[in-house]
């Protein structure tokens, strides 16, 4: 908005006037911004204090048990409690590192879908893929119950009549690769919605590039890996910073509706684990203190990735 | 931009600021209003169906189903009270959330009353002499549990709520076919010749050999001999528990916060739910031989209820834990054809039940703080107490489904076709199936095998003598030939196969968990959950008991022996001393 300076307001007197003159108006409009924070990322922070007590729905807090560290200090000092914590953080890493590393398939799958002529063809394609990202998990889970069921399941079905197998495979019910399948529902879900950014992206790169290559004397291939790639590699590093962000919220829904006895000792994120412990036996205390752990380690990755980012590029992001 | 413009750019902004800012808290504005209509409508008509329409927010752990009360129950209340129920369908979760929020609508069932009135969020019912008032019935048909639940949670003064299942009578008390089974497809238990059944583990092979009979279910998918499913599990597995229900053993004792003992339903007996003989375990490894055997649905660990009720609907399950499970087979036409699911017990069954008792058992019902009708809210319990409004919620109109004949309650022809649903009812009493029209808010409020003043017979239809004297189809016929009783309850009276867990009374309120109880169990159950499941489908023997020292260890380790100790305490205290009597 008109806070162009112009050519007298260079000298320093001028300057600070301007300064001050402007900073009400800058913080004014910054205004409205600042308290949507405070509201949603520096008020719930207060919630932190359920974590000292036993806190029970509907009792005031004044009214309630004080605890202290009680529920910090149980999750550590027991070593099978311990164990479970590490399990659910190696779960939680495991699956949110392969999440990351599959991060570059819509990349992939923008970039071919780009070369594909046959617009109709393009277009289908494009639907369906981006569809099941706008099905919720409950609903992919009755449809994978409808597939991979046992005892009625398409896939066991099939191979029964054409006699592959003999007895039928209980995938739902197994604990085998769990964090690959859990990884494999993710990419089935979200790689369409995922290649959106980089088709547009890609649509965004200048014509003339392209044309200036084949000039040179560029194939499809070459195309593709000289012009395109790196056309869309910022926005591939932006989101996956964003990603790496996330690193330790890799959602509870997936994980809810695919856990069951067999693969629970692998499928049980943190999000999960806080659900099965504290929300569902309503021990909300313990859960809060677990989300104060949560905020811990993402400080610790925050931090990391900074640093990393400080020996790798020079210069940190905070 | 000129300077104005940009002032009236942040105005706007800071406006429309406060305004999202004002909506946030837009809901503790409206609940005060609501607070102070709540004198504004006391005035209550002396006909009750002549006063204003109004719609009730029922609040119910127990209910299936959300929304407006359907079917002929809905017009009855809308008649006689000209009363909509909007029910609000609960779980642990959306409780936690509601008493949070410190409204808990107008009527709340099956809550934690303890936390729900110390935290002042439920209404007491002597305040202006509100029971005296509209709860006549209440008072006269429950009035010893309304003095428990006084004494228990109201200091002798208040009344916060009243329980369900308010009975009196001796033995079972039941309907007809009691809690719990076994009940096996009958038919191909005839064609095998009735073998004798003496152990539970007998039925493995008579269920081999009945899935050899019929290996394909009507639609021809595969047969099994048990499907279970985990979805109602709470810290252990629900079916592998409802094997010690055959040994007389409770999980928990009725009373206090036991979940982790099994409690012998009429002796002072308990055992953890883990030990080494626990009923619980026999069931485990009950499941795991069947498992072995082919004859455990493969799909149990995967599936929900809904997908376990389909497949006995189609005849793709052999034996079932408990006798509503065979509702969905039990259809007339296959019943009439001689196909059905009846009971068949083993020589040492010892069936769990519970007697009648006039303090009622802890599904409480209880009126929110916050109603805007109190003394109607009243009226429509009240009546839900009362002999007219138990045969009603039970049975359906009087006239279209009942009626006295030779002085004895008895189903009208229509009655007959409808309680097996298959006819709608009539559109002037809100059509649709009769199962569908039922009281949705799930909770019973007196026990429906208690004798109905006004008939001098039992509330429960399938009880009454017309009932059972009315022509028998084939599968209930020679069931009744074979086991020389009318009811499954009265075999197992008659044949001292039950264990009934006698009322239980106490002027205190149960002890609440202490926070570091809470933690350790939680992590305990979820330990054996996860495991049980796990052992029910090992591989062999030796993962079996792997998986079971694997279990026991972890559960040690995580505080198994402590919270045990503090059950066990409270159980010795209360629910066992009082056996030992």
């Amino acid at each position: 908005m008109g806070a162009k300076p112009n050519g007298q307001a260079y000298t320093s007197a001028a300057m600070k006037q301007f300064q001050f003159k402007d900073k009400y108006k800058l913080f004014l409009m910054a205004f409205p911004f600042l308290v949507l924070v405070f509201l949603f990322s520096y008020l719930p922070l207060y919630g932190w204090i359920y974590a000292f007590f036993d806190y029970r729905p509907g009792i005031p807090l004044s009214q309630t048990e004080f605890v202290g560290l009680q529920w910090f200090t149980s999750l550590v000092l027991n070593p099978y409690q311990m164990e479970e914590v590490l399990r659910v953080l190696r779960n939680t890493f495991a699956i949110s590192a392969l999440g990351i590393l599959t991060s570059v398939l819509p990349v992939i799958f923008a970039i071919f879908l780009m070369e594909i002529k046959n617009t109709s063809f393009k277009k289908i394609v494009q639907t369906l893929t981006t569809l099941p990202n706008f099905i919720s998990w409950v609903l992919v889970y009755s449809f994978a119950f409808m597939l991979f069921s046992v005892d009625n399941g398409l896939l066991n079905n099939l191979l029964m009549s054409m006699g592959l197998i003999e007895q039928p495979l209980n995938i739902l019910a197994s604990d085998n690769h769990t964090w690959l399948s859990m990884t494999l529902w993710g990419v089935w879900k979200g790689l369409g919605w995922g290649a959106i950014l980089y088709i547009a992206a890609i649509t965004g790169i200048d014509p003339e590039l392209y044309e200036a290559a084949r000039v040179d004397g560029a194939n499809r291939f070459k195309l593709m890996w000289h012009v395109t790639v790196p056309g869309i590699i910022p926005t591939f590093f932006v989101l996956l910073i964003l990603g790496i962000a996330n690193f330790i919220n890799n959602g509870f829904e997936q994980y809810f509706v695919f856990s069951n006895a067999m693969n629970m000792s692998n499928i049980e994120v943190l999000d999960l684990y806080v659900y099965n412990v504290g929300v569902v036996n309503n021990n909300f205390g313990f859960a809060t203190a677990i989300s104060i752990l949560k905020s811990i380690v993402s400080l610790v990755l925050l931090f990391a990735a900074n640093s990393l980012s400080k020996l790798v590029r020079g210069e940190g992001v905070i | 931009m000129t300077k104005r413009n940009k002032w009236t750019a942040a105005a706007v902004a800071i406006i429309a600021m406060l305004v999202f800012l004002s909506a946030c808290s837009g809901s503790a504005g409206s609940n005060a209003s609501n607070n102070e209509g709540n004198n504004a409508e006391t005035e209550v008509s002396t006909d009750p169906s002549k006063q204003p329409e109004i719609t009730l927010n029922v609040f119910s752990n127990l209910s299936n189903y959300a929304g407006e009360q359907p079917g002929w129950f809905g017009k009855i209340i809308k008649d006689k009270f000209n009363i909509k129920l909007n029910i609000i369908s609960g779980g642990q979760q959306k409780a936690s959330t509601m008493m949070a929020s410190g409204d808990l609508g107008d009527i709340a069932v099956a809550i934690d009353i303890v936390d729900a009135s110390k935290a002042g969020l439920l209404l007491d019912w002597n305040k202006d002499g509100l029971l005296d008032k509209y709860g006549q019935d209440i008072k006269k048909y429950a009035g010893q549990s309304l003095d428990a639940i006084s004494k228990q949670y109201g200091g002798g003064k208040a009344i916060y709520a009243i329980g369900h299942n308010v009975g009196s009578g001796s033995g079972p008390s039941e309907s007809a076919n009691m809690t719990f089974g076994p009940w096996l497809r009958w038919d191909l238990y005839q064609k095998l010749g009735s073998p004798e059944i003496k152990t539970l583990e007998d039925y493995l092979s008579i269920m081999k050999q009945m899935k050899e009979l019929s290996p394909k279910s009507d639609s021809g998918k595969p047969v099994y001999g048990f499907s279970l499913w985990s979805d109602w599990d709470g810290i252990a597995s629900m079916n592998a528990g409802s094997i010690a229900a055959l040994y007389g053993y409770n999980v928990g004792d009725g009373f206090n916060n036991s979940d982790l003992i099994l409690t012998k339903a009429d002796e002072a007996k308990w055992q953890g739910l883990i030990d080494e003989d626990s009923p619980y375990m026999r069931g485990l490894k009950f499941f795991f031989e069947a498992n072995k055997m082919g004859l455990l649905d493969p799909d149990s660990l995967t599936q929900k209820f809904p997908d376990v009720a389909n497949k006995y609907s189609d005849g793709q399950i052999l034996f079932a834990q408990f006798p509503w499970l065979t509702d969905g087979y039990n259809t007339e036409e296959r019943v009439n054809a001689g196909k059905g699911f009846a009971f068949v017990p083993f020589a040492e069954e010892q069936m769990s039940s519970v007697g009648f008792s006039p303090y009622g058992g802890n599904w409480y019902w209880s009126i929110g703080a916050k109603t805007k009708y109190p003394e109607r809210v009243m009226q429509f319990m009240n009546w839900l107490f009362s002999p007219e409004g138990v045969q009603e919620s039970r049975t359906g109109p009087k006239g279209l489904m009942w009626d006295i004949q030779d002085g004895k309650p008895t189903l009208t022809e229509f009655g007959y076709k409808a309680i097996t649903n298959s006819v709608n009812m009539p559109d002037e009493y809100g059509g649709g199936l009769f199962k569908d029209g039922g009281n949705q808010i799930n909770n019973s409020t007196l026990n429906l095998s208690t004798i109905n003043p006004e008939t001098g017979e039992p509330y429960d239809h399938t009880m009454w003598t017309s009932y059972l004297e009315n022509n028998p189809n084939p599968v209930t016929k020679s069931w009744r030939d074979a086991m020389g009783a009318l009811t499954v309850k009265e075999y197992v009276v008659n044949n001292n196969k039950v264990a009934v867990q006698p009322p239980y009374f106490s002027e205190q309120a149960r002890m609440e968990e202490p926070s570091d109880i809470k933690q350790k169990k939680a992590e305990v159950g979820k330990v054996i959950k996860e495991y049980s499941w796990k052992m029910m489908f090992a591989k062999d023997d030796n993962q079996f008991a792997s998986l079971k020292e694997d279990m026991v260890s972890k559960a040690k380790g995580l505080g198994y022996d402590e919270v045990l100790k503090w059950q066990v305490e409270n159980y010795e205290k209360t629910v066992g001393a009082a056996l030992k009597k």
